[in-house]
């Protein structure tokens, strides 16, 4: 896997676009972390305050584990560049003619997903330690919540995963953005209401996007929102649910890449 | 010797059209190995299975003895229909890519690009090159460490006269250093200038293959005239070693046995009392042999 991400790199390093988009991303993110935590957004109105400025570190991986999820959709965008471009530049074919193995290239894209997801996630970490610490909250107290981390890492692994698969098999950059998009903000949705109002079924939460989503509800950012939501699904069948999409994605793309034309 | 690559019973249908049909042929180590048809005969196809870019219905073939597949490859130099790069980068950062997946080292890149022509651009992005340039890039990619075997498809696409001439010396002086070449063109004159070996296709059928030699052999023409072509006509039918006779316009193409030459054939009629007013060997052309082959 080394020498496959070893190539990757090679790949991107001079990729302008893919440098810009990212550092564009984790300045937003981290200003929109501190404008949250730092109490500057806020929900409520008149001076009332629903979020308030609170710098335990209970409080700060809620938050930033939160707004790195509502990022992740909008970050699976690269993961989606990188990809319909070996497609739309044809080098998925020529790395091939040049001693890939299909599996290779596949698992050099896989690569790519686990690297990025790793990032995002270290980045929320960085994040928390820096606004914890700085607001004057002990080290000691680091690990509450901190679980939440180990849902960014799963939910970035299932956005991007997705993302790749999509690509795979749309290999248009512009397609591909949309309907993940569009899937990931409006599909799910009405998949999600259609289930529960009409069906009365939970399997909406488990959805391949909401099984992901909702390890991170947008109660860790607003207490209040718990008790208007009615959240029933435990932690442990979204996180087995989230794997088992994950395992899908990873099937899926596998065997259309080993078994097509390119 | 072993073949190069071994090819047997590859068969490949998009839909209802047979793009291959059974090919089956060996290409010999050292050769330059043409595979020539025209638009859609499956030349394309049938290099791009054997590149695993497609998949075939059926059939196999076995590169260099046996070897996985992959590790074949990355012994395989290969320009495919167009030249593949990331046009964001330079000509020698995709390089580097290329050198990376053929797991070769880094240090050949100025090499090829000198060889190609390209050592002053070797730091423009690829985006910026023209259709040539793009082409002269693959082909260097292609070269890099010195591959065991160059796989080719229409090479000269894009190029100007001077780099068809160019890439032609190229293709021959590799050669000499004992690198085995497969080229795809429609160019039949430039085929015919560097093939020692040819395939050729027909809708996904092949037709012959061999040494040019032996599957093309040139049957040359002899074009008469005389005042009275009905009289010429008669009394050349009578010559022996004369197979054929063909009437045109205004000459008589005669296709003769080995051994007869055109001072044959003057002694001949000038012993009949004809005086020849055009006498003149014609050449068959390998693109004239090609034609008879892909109209049948």
């Amino acid at each position: 896997m080394f020498d496959l991400l070893q190539i990757e790199w090679l790949k991107v390093k001079k990729y302008n676009t893919f440098w810009i988009i990212s550092v564009l991303f984790l300045i937003l993110i981290a200003l929109t972390n501190h404008f949250i935590i730092s109490g500057i957004m806020n929900a409520g109105a008149k001076g009332v305050s629903v979020l308030g400025a609170d710098y335990s570190f209970s409080n700060v991986w809620n938050k930033v584990c939160y707004i790195t999820k509502v990022f992740s959709g909008l970050l699976s965008v690269i993961i989606i560049i990188l990809t319909t471009n070996e497609f739309q530049f044809r080098t998925n074919r020529q790395n091939i003619i040049d001693g890939w193995k299909r599996e290779q290239f596949f698992h050099a894209k896989w690569g790519v997903v686990i690297v990025l997801s790793l990032v995002i996630t270290l980045y929320a970490v960085l994040q928390g330690i820096f606004f914890g610490l700085s607001g004057g909250s002990s080290f000691a107290d680091i690990g509450n919540n901190f679980i939440n981390v180990l849902y960014v890492f799963i939910l970035t692994l299932n956005y991007f995963g997705l993302a790749l698969t999509l690509s795979l098999f749309l290999k248009r950059s512009g397609m591909v953005i949309i309907i993940f998009l569009l899937y990931s903000y409006i599909v799910e949705l009405l998949l999600n209401q259609f289930l529960s109002a009409k069906l009365h079924l939970t399997l909406g939460y488990y959805l391949p996007m909401d099984s992901s989503a909702n390890l991170l509800p947008v109660s860790k950012v607003e207490p209040m929102s718990s008790m208007v939501i009615n959240s029933a699904y435990s932690t442990q069948a979204l996180i087995f649910v989230s794997i088992f999409w994950i395992g899908a994605y990873y099937i899926i793309g596998r065997i259309k890449m080993i078994k097509s034309d390119w | 010797m072993q073949p190069i690559i071994s090819i047997q019973n590859i068969s490949k249908s998009y839909g209802p059209i047979k793009a291959l049909n059974n090919v089956s042929f060996d290409v010999p180590e050292g050769s330059v190995f043409g595979v020539l048809g025209p638009n859609g005969s499956g030349k394309t196809t049938l290099l791009a299975i054997i590149m695993d870019v497609l998949q075939s219905d059926g059939g196999s073939y076995s590169w260099l003895g046996g070897i996985p597949p992959d590790a074949a490859r990355r012994q395989i130099g290969c320009l495919l229909e167009t030249p593949n790069f990331y046009h964001y980068m330079s000509a020698y950062d995709n390089l580097a890519v290329s050198a990376a997946l053929k797991r070769k080292g880094m240090d050949d890149r100025l090499r090829v690009l000198e060889i190609v022509g390209l050592t002053e651009r070797k730091d423009s992005k690829f985006q910026s090159y023209s259709l040539g340039m793009k082409q002269r890039l693959a082909i260097g990619a292609a070269l890099l460490d010195s591959p065991k075997v160059l796989v080719l498809d229409e090479p000269t696409n894009g190029l100007d006269p001077n780099g068809i001439a160019e890439i032609r010396e190229l293709i021959l002086d590799l050669n000499k250093q004992g690198i085995t070449i497969i080229i795809a063109s429609h160019l039949l004159d430039e085929i015919e200038k560097v093939c020692t070996h040819v395939a050729i296709l027909k809708r996904g059928n092949l037709l012959l293959n061999g040494p040019v030699n032996e599957v093309l052999i040139s049957e040359d023409q002899i074009e008469i005239m005389a005042t009275d072509m009905i009289l010429l006509e008669n009394t050349v039918r009578e010559m022996q070693g004369v197979k054929k006779v063909n009437k045109t316009e205004q000459t008589l193409q005669i296709t003769c046995n080995e051994g007869i030459t055109t001072a044959h054939i003057n002694e001949f009629c000038l012993n009949r009392g004809i005086v020849l007013s055009h006498l003149s060997l014609r050449k068959k052309s390998l693109e004239t042999k090609f034609m008879e082959l892909t109209n049948q």
